[in-house]
């Protein structure tokens, strides 16, 4: 098992920033995906709604990774993962 | 779970804790009351001197002022209620923060009065601290702080989480009172954390949506909606249905409109309506109410035409929501204690003032775990800057926060018509104790400060009650306290508040008379008294 490194400034600045582009992402994913896509009613509200728990459980958990370099690794990859599936949406489904 | 990772974790915890809670204290003690901003707006309420027009009257009342006042017209609000923080039936303002409304009543000879007098919420003024933590200024700078602290507060909480999990079963039903108070505070503060956890997840995913919802709004513009979200929003509007039109057209009376809620929806109790564009084609009444049977987004409402009485919109009426607005009316619901009535409104006030004292608790085990030992024969210590600096300003902060909301609640009573601008006074009251509180502590020390400042606590807190009882022996002040249940509720809850803080007092005067020396909780003269 290799030592857990602290790393404070590399695993923050990977879950505050990264979480965060990631939680906007796949919230615009649920945006897209759900019954009635982007321009029902009302529905923009919930989409906001899930930003934060995402974004949170990403900067909370992300000390878990072994070093800050894993962290932005890893979560710049669930990034571009996310991204590409947004674009596809928006690309084929418009 | 591995120990460097519990170890790790119990770095993220102090630190996001330490940042965060003095702000969270502030937060949650002002929320808890809060809760009860009905009660508290009730009992601070001059009860209107005359008679409210009867509602049997209401469609009399509107004609009558519409014809008087043709300007009331653009937006005016009929109260259905009867409590005493009403002061008339009929009311309109220029604006969201016109503190001047119009008032419209009919006399019981049949005139019609009309008045103009200034009004502020006490109510309000609370809410107002706990969004802002107090924060001065622009009233979004606060927020906006408030929403990162929230951001900060939900990762110290699943931090704390990961590190009592490896030993929850061990600790979880421990409270060991003794000599080791470093271990009776951490089993307290790990108690009350753990119980409540589901309720903190909650109100801190919640804070950081109210706090940066504009923010939030803004990225998924940019991001997702390629700024097309202003044209989703506005199709949203629950007005939409409703379109301008300035012919001139009669409406339909009161009860009829009530009576189309009523089939609507029978257990939606209404309590305003308020109309836009009265007396055209376009008019619009918005009819706001509760629904105990229901999660609630605070309250709900439905929208109508007063013209046709065709319901417009039930989007945020309580059991009548679509699919998104009605989830995200439980999410507001769990925030606010808009549900289940006056049994979790008490729950969510216990569990408030639980979350205060975690804070606190947090902030004594982060000054207790640094805290220098005096060795045997070793001669007195000094406790470490840091360490006598946190305990002054957790101290000051968290007692001067409590000390400044009960003398703010006491002094808009008793100024409430006899000065021009309350609001000015409850802002001048509550920050000049407030930090007079915070400058007492840091030069008393935080052994004295606690004791002093408890007292004056408690002095302030009973001083609630105390008001009541003023104005009912001496009528002369034209206090008029309320007889309401939902006001004596406040001041028997301000009395045994009162108490608490006696008992906090004396416990806290006897540590530092008896416990240990070597802490910053010892009355500095002992320590001085031992090294001579």
């Amino acid at each position: 098992m290799t030592r857990i490194r602290r790393d404070w400034v590399g695993k923050t600045s990977a879950g505050a920033i990264l979480g965060f582009s990631l939680a906007i992402a796949l919230a615009g994913l649920f945006a897209w995906l759900s019954p009635g896509r982007l321009a029902t009613p009302n529905k923009f509200q919930l989409v906001m709604w899930l930003i934060a728990p995402i974004w949170l459980t990403t900067l909370s958990l992300c000390f878990l990774f072994s070093s800050g370099m894993r962290a932005w690794l890893w979560l710049g990859a669930a990034n571009l993962a996310a991204y590409a599936g947004l674009f596809a949406c928006r690309r084929f489904l418009l | 779970m591995r120990s460097d990772v519990v170890r790790l974790y119990k770095a993220v915890h102090t630190w996001t804790g330490i940042t965060a809670g003095m702000f969270l204290f502030i937060a949650f003690y002002a929320g808890a009351i809060t809760v009860f901003a009905e009660p508290l707006a009730r009992w601070a309420a001059t009860p209107a001197l005359t008679q409210l027009t009867p509602l049997a009257q209401s469609d009399e009342l509107i004609a009558r002022t519409l014809a008087a006042r043709p300007d009331a017209a653009k937006e005016f609000t009929l109260h259905l209620g009867e409590t005493e923080d009403l002061w008339a039936r009929l009311t309109w303002r220029k604006g969201r923060d016109d503190r001047t409304p119009w008032s419209a009543d009919l006399s019981p000879g049949g005139e019609l009065r009309l008045a103009q007098s200034y009004h502020s919420s006490l109510a309000d003024f609370v809410d107002n601290i706990h969004q802002t933590a107090g924060i001065p200024g622009a009233n979004d700078i606060g927020v906006t702080i408030m929403g990162v602290v929230s951001a900060v507060y939900a990762v110290a909480l699943v931090s704390g989480l990961i590190i009592v999990l490896p030993s929850l079963i061990k600790d979880f039903f421990a409270l060991r009172i003794g000599p080791n108070l470093k271990r009776m505070w951490l089993d307290a503060h790990n108690v009350v954390g753990v119980v409540s956890l589901p309720f903190h997840i909650v109100i801190a995913l919640t804070a950081v949506v109210f706090c940066l919802h504009e923010q939030l709004y803004d990225a998924l513009d940019y991001v997702v909606y390629d700024g097309q979200l202003k044209s989703i929003i506005a199709a949203s509007n629950p007005f939409t249905a409703i379109k301008k039109d300035e012919r001139p057209a009669p409406m339909l009376p009161v009860d009829a409109l009530l009576d189309r809620v009523k089939a609507t929806s029978p257990s939606f109790v209404p309590v305003e309506m308020r109309y836009r564009n009265a007396g055209t084609r376009g008019a619009s009444v918005q009819i706001w109410g509760h629904d105990a049977r229901y999660m609630m987004r605070g309250r709900g409402f439905v929208v109508l035409s007063p013209v046709t009485g065709e319901i417009a919109n039930t989007d945020y009426l309580p059991g009548r929501e679509g699919t998104w607005t009605g989830v995200v009316a439980t999410l507001f619901a769990l925030h606010f204690a808009t549900f289940g009535g006056d049994v979790v409104r008490v729950c969510y006030f216990l569990l408030g003032i639980a979350g205060a004292f975690l804070f606190y608790s947090g902030n004594l085990l982060w000054i207790e775990s640094r805290r220098r030992t005096e060795r045997r024969n070793g001669g007195p210590v000094d406790q470490k800057m840091s360490t006598r600096l946190m305990s002054a300003a957790t101290v000051g902060v968290c007692l001067g926060v409590i000390c400044a909301i009960s003398i703010t609640i006491v002094a808009a009573k008793w100024l409430n018509g006899r000065v021009a601008n309350v609001d000015a006074w409850d802002n001048g009251v509550y920050y000049s104790l407030f930090l007079a509180s915070v400058l007492w502590s840091f030069v008393r020390g935080a052994a004295a400060a606690s004791i002093e400042l408890l007292w004056l606590a408690a002095l302030a807190t009973a001083a609630i009650p105390l008001t009541t009882l003023t104005g009912w022996t001496l009528p002369a002040l034209g206090m008029h306290p309320s007889a309401s249940l939902a006001a004596l509720g406040v001041d028997f809850v301000a009395l045994g508040a009162a108490l608490s803080f006696v008992w906090m007092a004396r416990s806290v005067a006897r540590r530092a008379k008896y416990g240990p020396v070597d802490s910053v909780w010892a009355a500095p003269q002992r320590k001085l008294r031992e090294a001579t």
